[in-house]
């Protein structure tokens, strides 16, 4: 059994060993694992499910043997209930698809909460792999005055138990030296499984319920005791849900807990009980108390932060800051990338023969992506912001001080994370929904998610407030742009919230819920991790915009580009000939020209125009024409709002390469929002007016319009009908609130 | 409005029991010990495995609407329907070790 998770690799005779890191939530595993592999971890999913699979090589192993890291989720026990749970539940038993069964096991255990932890820890202990204890944050425990002698420890648990300050990446070396003895000679711990504890029925019972669902995976007989243990003392509701399950499996459960209940023994209460007994007499035994408890710094912090009042006027505030940095601190970055953008198209331009390529180059490529590309300090900063707030602590006591405001849309605190996570993007904030623990309470923040504005819908947003919205200043700091923003972002927020709140009343009605949620210390946030992540995120965005962005706007130049008519190039060319025969008669004759810069520049649009509307996209943009046209938008738009359902991002850069493409070959390349500024519709008053932007960025505001998200949500759901309902009711959304916005503003004098 | 609750060793203002107060109940800063949890069986069996175990001293930190309290060192914030569920006892004087 301590080999079933080394095999031997196949071409170059090496050994194959996967190490799983398991331990409660907030425990600074990622630290530890983050340590252990250095800067080669892969990030991935789960077969089938969204959570996040993080495995890296363990640096230092030796030549012969390739040793794999794989950072199973955070989980408080054996028996889950959630998604994560179950993902690191399943891969300890070995019974995950395409994941090996482990080799050697570490456990992280915060030492300052050694008596918690060491319930899932011993847990993972029974299941009788060669085991090794991490036991993070000594420092923490010390400063707390918990004097804890490892070495006892590890004689009552009979394994390996290194004690660790992974934020300052203290004695990971031992660490990595101990898990390496495993793999090479694994030694199994002694620690007697607390069913021997546990009265005799208990035993008989699991015995008999190991052999009745004849449970597939690992041979040893410890693991499969230990299973049908786990699965005997779990609740009720899980089950049905648990696709792992094997058929019949309920019955015999159902049996073996009526025949302990007829002993008059408690099956849900006794396990627990007789595990806290023995890691009690543990403690004991190992920890020394060397001060009375006394109020932390973090209780002092909490009572403010957690307050009633100031508390939410702190959570008030921290969210502004935030949202106001991203529009001010990104500002000056951004310039710089446009720059960037704008001098790349002018050398390619500069060293090109005119022509179609060139046209795909400059107008398609770079000023496409660039244009996207640009949005990159934007997204860096609200992913520094959210992990910040999520390292220091805070989140969960936004989580906590939200749980108030929660229950009245029929939420609990924890689903507040998610949904601030959809501020950076729908697509994490859905994936972080798997920690809620009841479907239909998951199902309604997944529906409304995407109703937060997300940093795709940023560079829209940034785009058309620069574009259509005068500057005004208030007081020195507040600024007009900073307001529209924050509206934009206030109006997603309240029809997020409201339509949470219908759903849990109409589709997906269900018991108020409940919350118990660990508040972690407050720390001083490991930078560097944030950093890491923010980099990861970035690149992700990079990556989509040098693929699936790249290769949209490819098309997009295409079909704005094709077909061409030679008949119409000829009738605009002989028309450039007679001005410029005109301007070279009067030139002959030392005469002014007036107007004639003019009307070449009257001639030069019309052609543009002509030509995008002849387009194939021009067409399309045409077909959808007559369901925009109520909402005061033209085909152009059409055709940004076409390319935006696959990405919303793709909006500014479709646009960018739709006005550059029907602009006049060898204008000079402007900055954006000042092209669209100059704009105009056919009667000559221009297209982006306040108004105009306003409708357009509440269009955005609702409308589902992200490919990713569609597919995460199907593969969250296990059904296309969730995902399509989503799109449907957005889409709705989207229109009708444009429709008012369009109509309102009229009424209130816009022009 | 001054909040309703009862002190360490006091018979608590609202309750009919003294021996089985609501957690919602409790003043902050006391300690008390779990007596019994009136919850359905899935949350109750997460409940006790993170340590909210019957005749577990646990330590209210603070009382608004939700609570957070203290147990094995470790705070937990509970909403006030999870709260309500919780009976307790008050325990005479405030625990020292809460290890035990």
């Amino acid at each position: 059994m301590s080999d079933a998770g080394s095999a031997p690799a196949a071409a170059e005779g090496r050994r194959r060993v996967a190490v799983a890191l398991a331990g409660n939530p907030n425990t600074g595993k990622t630290t530890v694992f983050n340590l252990l592999t250095g800067l080669r971890a892969k990030v991935g999913n789960y077969p089938g499910v969204t959570v996040e699979r993080k495995e890296g090589r363990l640096r230092g192993a030796s030549g012969r043997t390739e040793v794999t890291v794989l950072d199973l989720p955070g989980a408080y026990s054996l028996s889950p209930r959630s998604q994560d749970e179950r993902i690191t539940r399943d891969a300890l038993l070995g019974r995950l698809a395409g994941v090996p069964s482990p080799g050697v096991v570490v456990v992280v255990l915060d030492a300052s909460n050694l008596q918690r932890h060491l319930y899932f820890a011993t847990q993972v202990i029974e299941l009788g792999y060669p085991t090794v204890v991490a036991l993070n944050m000594m420092d923490v425990a010390e400063a707390h005055g918990h004097r804890i002698d490892a070495g006892q420890l590890a004689r009552e648990l009979g394994v390996e138990v290194v004690p660790l300050v992974a934020s300052a990446g203290r004695g990971i070396l031992r660490l990595r030296s101990s898990i390496l003895r495993q793999v090479d000679r694994p030694t199994v711990g002694s620690w007697r499984p607390v069913l021997m504890d546990l009265p005799a029925p208990f035993r008989e019972e699991t015995e008999r319920l190991a052999g009745a669902i004849g449970l597939s995976g690992a041979g040893a007989r410890g693991q499969r005791e230990i299973h049908a243990f786990c699965l005997l003392m779990e609740g009720s509701e899980i089950e049905s849900a648990d696709p792992g399950r094997e058929r019949g499996a309920g019955d015999a459960l159902g049996e073996a807990r009526r025949r302990i209940e007829a002993r008059g023994l408690d099956w849900r209460a006794l396990p627990v009980e007789s595990r806290y007994r023995r890691i009690g007499g543990i403690c004991e035994r190992s920890v020394t108390e060397t001060i009375p408890p006394r109020e932390t710094l973090s209780d002092r912090i909490d009572r403010w932060l957690t307050h009633r009042y100031w508390g939410i006027a702190l959570l008030a505030i921290v969210l502004g800051i935030m949202f106001q940095a991203i529009f001010v601190f990104a500002h000056w970055p951004m310039e710089l990338l446009d720059g960037w953008v704008g001098a790349a198209g002018n050398w390619l331009a500069q060293r090109m023969p005119a022509g179609d390529l060139r046209s795909l180059l400059v107008d398609g490529v770079v000023a496409g992506v660039g244009a996207v590309v640009v949005f990159l300090p934007q997204i860096c900063l609200l992913f520094l912001f959210i992990g910040l707030l999520e390292e220091t602590g805070y989140m969960a006591r936004a989580a906590f001080i939200m749980d108030r405001w929660m229950m009245k849309l029929g939420l609990h605190g924890r689903s507040f994370i998610p949904l601030l996570g959809s501020f950076a993007c729908a697509i994490p904030g859905i994936m972080a929904t798997r920690t809620i623990e009841s479907w239909r309470e998951k199902l309604a923040v997944i529906l409304v998610a995407p109703l937060m504005s997300c940093s795709a819908r940023l560079p829209v947003y940034t785009l058309l407030i620069a574009a259509c919205l005068p500057e005004r200043r208030w007081l020195g700091a507040v600024r007009l742009s900073g307001l529209a923003l924050l509206g934009m972002y206030g109006l997603g927020v309240g029809s997020a919230m409201f339509m949470a709140w219908l759903f849990r009343r109409t589709i997906l009605r269900g018991d108020p819920p409940l919350l118990v949620m660990e508040l972690p210390p407050y720390k001083r946030p490991a930078l560097g991790m944030v950093l890491r992540h923010v980099g990861e995120r970035a690149g992700m965005f990079l990556r989509q915009a040098g693929t699936l962005i790249l290769a949209f706007n490819m098309v997009l130049w295409f079909l704005a580009t094709y077909p061409r008519s030679e008949e119409r190039a000829a009738h605009y060319g002989a028309a450039r000939e007679q001005l410029q025969r005109e301007r070279a008669g009067r030139d002959a004759h030392g005469l002014d020209a007036p107007g004639w810069a003019e009307r070449w520049a009257a001639l030069e649009r019309e052609e543009a125009a002509e030509r995008l509307e002849r387009s194939f996209a021009g067409r399309l943009g045409r077909c959808l024409e007559p369901a925009i046209a109520p909402l005061g938008m033209d085909w152009k738009i059409g055709i940004g709002i076409v390319s935006s359902f696959a990405a919303r991002e793709l909006f500014v850069s479709t646009m960018s390469t739709v006005y550059r493409v029907g602009a006049a070959e060898g204008s000079e390349p402007v900055r954006l929002a000042e092209h669209f500024r100059r704009q105009t519709r056919e009667d000559g008053s221009p297209v982006y007016t306040a108004r105009r932007g306003l409708t357009l960025m509440v269009f955005y505001v609702f409308a589902l319009q992200c490919a990713s998200t569609v597919a995460v949500v199907r593969r969250e759901t296990h059904s296309w009908r969730w995902p399509l309902f989503q799109w449907a009711y957005m889409g709705a959304l989207a229109w009708g609130f444009a429709w008012i916005t369009w109509h309102g503003t009229r009424w209130l004098g816009m022009s | 409005m001054r909040q309703k609750g009862w002190k360490a060793g006091e018979a608590p203002a609202g309750c009919k029991q003294p021996a089985a107060c609501p957690l919602s109940q409790v003043q902050a800063g006391t300690s008390v010990r779990i007596k019994r949890l009136t919850l359905p069986p899935d949350v109750l069996r997460r409940l006790r495995e993170i340590g909210f175990c019957e005749e577990r001293k646990i330590r209210l930190l603070m009382r608004q609407n939700s609570v957070i309290c203290e147990v094995c060192n470790t705070r937990f914030g509970l909403n006030r329907k999870l709260a309500e569920a919780i009976l307790v006892e008050p325990l005479p004087v405030p625990v020292r070790d809460q290890a035990a």
